[in-house]
């Protein structure tokens, strides 16, 4: 069975994926050696995965509050521009 | 000095001439009568007291404007002059004008006359034209010599009265020949209203008024006729057929200038009417003026106090979009937070949970453990946990960090239990 590679886009299915080797871990009485190491590996690719998609995740998420900022700057300005306006 | 002789001719030429200072009025009863079919009539005129006669004659022209019927036994008085007449060397009263003599004889003729005319209708009311309002081209026809003229012009008054007055004798039977050239004159002038006057006098006196030519003349008039002709008791045919009869000229002064006097009343009043009627307008459009600024000032109101209430509507509405734009923002600003505080609070469950399972991976890290020292020993494929997990003569697999190492259990020691 080929190594299954981690999906770095999929955070969620990465972090459920973890989630249950965690749990595989955390419920074993008899440590298979070499399942615990299959575990560990990929636990570890998907560690890793999950921390770049974080990051991106991240980044992404910074800009998109940088725009967001932007556009409330410019809707401050236009609500000076409002009060600029003369009242009837 | 050889006296002259004269021709028979010449002699009678003389004689008339001399006979024509001898014009006079003379009276007598009436005799004979022939009328020739020219129209002329002969007759002999004889006295009353000692049968003394005189040849008459009277021509057609002058016998037809008198309205007397010479017939035997009437008395006239004839006015005229004597002449002989050559062929005959007859002499004859040439009469100029006949008349009627005695009050009884002209009664009598003046009734039958009346009478004769009133069958005809000529004096009926029906035929009488209404005096022209407002005349003022007048016709008169009367003696400049008398007194009545100058009563009527005196009386006249100032309504721009344009006067043709006509001269005419209007006493005697002489006057009827002038009346009728007067009136014939007069016809033809642009008048609007003939007035024919003279003053009072004797039943005899007026007698050319009661001629039937002129009372003719008069009833076929082309315009309105007054007749201004003093008289008693019986009044003359000419003032019966007139379309109006006074008895003076003041009067006929009076109704000629009645309408223009009722003018001036009417315009008098229409004046008054005129004004009160301005002055009411006036009063009309002031009050309706003050009323219609009134009405504006109330509209002027309603509009301003619309204008108002508008105003302050539009102030709500931009008020009231103005707070819905600022909640929205102030919404969208909430969320936006909550977005941000929920997606932070989000990669901080995923970090949490990412180390977690970090620390988990490296503590449950096989390798971790057989790094340190520790090995992992199988017997039969079993975890060994106790002694009692294999045998001495079994085959154990040892499990290091770098590969595996195969044994066979040659003793057995118990540890004390309190390291169980």
């Amino acid at each position: 069975m080929p190594k299954e590679k981690p999906d770095v886009k999929n955070l969620s299915d990465n972090l459920k994926k973890l989630s249950e080797i965690t749990e595989w871990f955390e419920g074993q009485e008899d440590i298979d050696i070499e399942e615990g190491l299959k575990k560990v590996k990929e636990a570890v690719g998907l560690i890793k995965a999950s921390k770049e998609r974080l990051k991106a995740v991240e980044n992404e998420f910074e800009e998109i509050k940088k725009e967001v900022d932007i556009e409330k700057e410019e809707d401050n300005e236009e609500g000076k521009l409002e009060e600029d306006i003369p009242q009837i | 000095m050889e006296e002259k002789v004269f021709s028979i001719s010449e002699y009678i030429a003389i004689l008339n001439t001399e006979l024509r200072k001898c014009t006079a009025k003379i009276i007598g009863e009436v005799g004979k009568v022939d009328i020739y079919p020219s129209g002329h009539v002969y007759f002999s005129l004889r006295d009353e007291k000692d049968q003394s006669v005189i040849n008459c004659i009277i021509w057609k022209s002058k016998y037809e404007l008198f309205g007397i019927e010479i017939k035997e036994g009437i008395k006239i008085i004839a006015t005229g002059r004597p002449d002989i007449y050559k062929q005959t060397g007859r002499l004859s009263f040439i009469a100029e004008t006949i008349e009627l003599a005695g009050e009884g004889i002209l009664k009598k003729e003046y009734e039958k006359l009346k009478k004769k005319l009133g069958d005809e209708g000529i004096f009926e009311e029906s035929k009488k034209r209404a005096i022209p309002a407002y005349p003022q081209k007048i016709g008169i026809i009367t003696s400049k010599q008398g007194a009545v003229l100058a009563d009527f012009l005196s009386n006249i008054g100032n309504y721009g009265f344009k006067i043709k007055m006509v001269d005419s004798r209007v006493e005697g039977q002489s006057a009827i020949t002038d009346l009728l050239s007067a009136i014939k004159t007069i016809k033809k002038k642009d008048i609007e209203v003939l007035v024919i006057m003279r003053g009072g006098g004797s039943f005899e006196s007026l007698q050319p008024f009661n001629n039937e030519l002129l009372v003719r003349e008069v009833a076929n008039f082309p315009f309105p006729v007054i007749a201004a002709i003093g008289h008693d008791k019986d009044v003359s045919l000419t003032a019966l057929a007139a379309d109006r009869s006074v008895s003076t000229p003041s009067i006929a002064v009076t109704v000629l200038s009645e309408s223009w006097e009722q003018a001036a009343s009417l315009l008098e009043g229409y004046e008054r009417d005129i004004i009160g009627s301005y002055e009411n307008v006036l009063e009309n459009a002031d009050s309706l003026i003050n009323h219609s600024v009134d009405a504006i000032r109330g509209i002027k109101d309603i509009i301003f106090n619309k204008y108002k209430e508008i105003e302050t509507a539009l102030k709500i509405s931009f008020q009231t979009f103005k707070n819905a734009l600022q909640n929205n923002k102030s919404n969208l600003k909430n969320l936006w937070r909550k977005s941000v505080f929920g997606f932070n609070s989000l990669l901080s469950i995923i970090k949490q949970q990412l180390e977690h399972s970090e620390k988990i991976i490296y503590l449950r890290n096989p390798e971790t453990q057989l790094k340190l020292g520790y090995s992992i020993s199988r017997c039969d494929g079993r975890l060994i946990r106790s002694i009692r997990d294999t045998k001495i003569g079994k085959d154990v697999d040892i499990r290091v960090v770098d590969g595996a190492i195969v044994s066979r259990v040659k003793n057995i020691n118990k540890i004390n239990k309190k390291y169980a």
